[in-house]
């Protein structure tokens, strides 16, 4: 036995996001590890095929719902190709959970800004249903998610149910040209409609997950609203092979990503050498 | 704890003897055929005369009986519906590894930091747990040398149990470990009282001597350089003579860096190895997108230098270089790291030697 070898899951349902991104939801076929494991919000796992190989995502369940855990991933390479051909019932491997989390108890008490684009919701999603399984001990919840087009946004059926809550502002939105004639939600980049949804910085943080390009143009807009770079998370999304600090994958100038994050600060990210 | 004794050459050659009659596994220096002649290297010493001591350093490290080009860390079989998995034991027979290179011995000690870094890799340490090493003092080695630059000593002890040195008829045998100690014991009647011990610091004195002579190095300049000047056109120029062959890293004693990679034995069954890699390859970093963070080899000579003389030293206080020079005798570009962290302690010593 050693520090590589994964727990057994078993795969309970396939929900298709996307034409190319799917959510498995495992269950641990140890009872035992299931009624022990805990995880925290922005942790990630090394999920496996046996046979075809490790791959690395977040949890993109919460943490608050026990017994399983939850990843989307979209189609691209080997591994990520098996995942797709699994079917209800199959086993894969889990190991984690890995890394730092988003620091729930610091935002307690205050309010929080969800920005993602694409399958960038997936950790932020992990930490909606965090903070909303708890939503008394927070104030405002304002989400902006915005894809390429409709049929890029994931998490459908979740976004409707964040829609028709009263205690959650939610924005969606395409980029222009992505939409359908029935699309009743913006059309416009992520960035813009941040500006437009203009969330108080007051107690406030904020969480951007998405494309490079996508956090680029997001982090002056949220600056021009007052937010600090103290108060903005986002996770680093650096290949990794052992998630625990050995293989030297994740190495950027003195970080390493597994260990160190995945979850960083702007004013973090902003010290690091240009390698993410 | 550390004390001193006397073996002499033959005796050396008598406990190797007496260990691999005994079915311990001995790994010592000793030629090994290729297509282009011989060259030395640690292997398995099946009989005495196999073993080479006091040559020139193995072309290889001692990186492959610890963390081996390719390892097993499990193997799966599907059972209907189900998968199983059977674990590989890290528990490992006991071996000795005579006349190994101090600055070899040290490279172990210095990897072991990442490998305890919060995880506990028990297939590293298990082929420690079970290793006891012989060390032979070296005396000085090639051009390509700079131990004494990075901290260590062509006589150092760190990582070693036993370490000799020679002295008139065989060698001033330093016992430093409980392991050595052991080891020692059990072969009492191939060791004798203390001797040779003047001998054997003049020996030490004048290798440190001979390898101080290729390059002096002050590393904690070397470092603050090396975290202030990422975006230096210093990296660009020496990149050119790079192929990202990732030689140096495969003899490196200190690159640790793998992959984790299935691999199908039958139908429905398979092992998960973890295979050498390294970061001077572009899909290293290469992420499922197709994005790099490291697209060009500057970036990854960079990643490289910086690992050893700066990240590592910040994060596990130890730079990650042995200074055996093995990087600078392999490179088919004819780089050469004398050579690159020379010109980054001029630059940090602001043009001064």
């Amino acid at each position: 036995m050693n520090l590589y070898q994964p727990y057994l899951m078993r795969v309970d349902e396939i929900i298709d996001e996307t034409v190319d991104t799917r959510t498995l939801k495992l269950a641990f076929k140890d009872p035992a590890v299931a009624e022990s494991f805990t995880f925290k919000a922005g942790q990630f796992g090394e999920y496996s095929v046996f046979g075809a190989g490790e791959c690395t995502f977040c949890v993109a369940s919460s943490p608050t719902r026990k017994g399983y855990i939850e990843c989307s991933f979209k189609k691209v390479g080997r591994v990520t190709s098996a995942m797709r051909d699994v079917d209800v019932g199959a086993t894969m491997g889990f190991r984690g959970p890995y890394g730092n989390s988003f620091p729930l108890d610091k935002m307690e008490g205050k309010s929080v800004v969800f920005i993602a684009g694409g399958i960038g919701l997936a950790p932020v999603r992990c930490v909606i249903w965090n903070v909303l399984d708890l939503r008394d001990r927070f104030k405002d919840v304002t989400i902006v998610y915005g894809a390429r087009t409709v049929g890029d946004l994931v998490y459908k059926r979740e976004l409707a149910q964040w829609a028709a809550r009263k205690d959650v502002k939610l924005w969606q939105t395409v980029d222009p040209g992505g939409e359908t004639p029935d699309w009743k939600g913006e059309i416009g980049f992520v960035p813009t409609i941040v500006g437009k949804a203009a969330p108080s910085p007051k107690d406030a943080y904020a969480i951007v997950c998405g494309p490079p390009v996508m956090i680029k143009f997001t982090l002056p807009v949220l600056a021009k609203l007052g937010f600090s770079d103290e108060t903005i998370y986002t996770t680093l999304e650096n290949r990794m092979k052992c998630g625990v600090g050995k293989c030297g994958r994740c190495n950027i100038g003195p970080v390493y990503v597994c260990k160190d994050g995945p979850v960083f600060t702007a004013a973090e990210i902003k010290k690091l050498p240009q390698e993410f | 704890m550390t004390r001193k004794a006397f073996i002499t050459e033959s005796d050396v050659r008598a406990l190797a003897a007496d260990l691999i009659a005994a079915g311990t596994r001995v790994v010592a220096p000793g030629r090994v055929g290729t297509p282009l002649g011989e060259r030395i290297e640690y292997r398995v010493a099946n009989k005495v005369d196999e073993i080479l001591l006091g040559q020139d350093e193995p072309a290889r490290s001692l990186k492959d009986f610890f963390l081996p080009p390719t390892d097993v860390i499990l193997a799966w079989q599907e059972k209907k519906d189900q998968v199983e998995l059977t674990p590989v034991s890290s528990t490992f027979a006991p071996q000795v590894i005579i006349g190994a290179k101090p600055c070899d011995a040290a490279a172990l000690e210095i990897v072991d930091k990442v490998m305890d870094w919060d995880y506990h890799d028990e297939l590293w340490f298990g082929r420690r747990a079970a290793t006891t090493i012989i060390t032979l003092a070296c005396e000085g080695g090639d051009r390509s040398c700079f131990c004494t630059a990075v901290g260590l000593e062509p006589s150092g002890t760190r990582g070693s149990d036993v370490l000799l040195t020679p002295a008139a008829g065989g060698y001033s045998a330093e016992i430093l470990t409980d392991k050595g100690e052991k080891l020692v014991a059990a072969h009492a009647v191939r060791f004798g009282a203390d001797k040779g011990a003047d001998e054997a610091r003049a020996f030490a004195e004048k290798g440190r001597k001979r390898v101080d002579a290729n390059l002096g190095l002050k590393p904690a300049e070397v470092r603050k350089w090396l975290a202030g000047h990422f975006d230096d056109a210093f990296w660009k120029s020496i990149a050119l003579a790079c192929h990202g062959c990732g030689a140096c890293a495969s003899v490196c004693p200190t690159c640790h860096c793998f992959d984790i990679v299935d691999e199908c034995e039958g139908l429905g069954c398979g092992v998960r190895r973890r295979n050498w890699d390294t970061c001077q390859t572009a899909k290293f970093t290469m992420h499922g997108s197709g994005h790099n963070p490291r697209a060009d080899q500057s970036s990854r000579m960079r990643q490289r230098v910086m690992h050893k003389f700066c990240i590592y030293p910040e994060r596990f206080g130890e730079i990650l270089c042995t200074g055996c020079g093995r990087c600078a005798r392999v490179c088919p570009g004819g780089m050469d790291i004398l050579e690159v962290v020379s010109k980054v302690n001029e630059m940090a010593c602001g043009g001064a030697k």
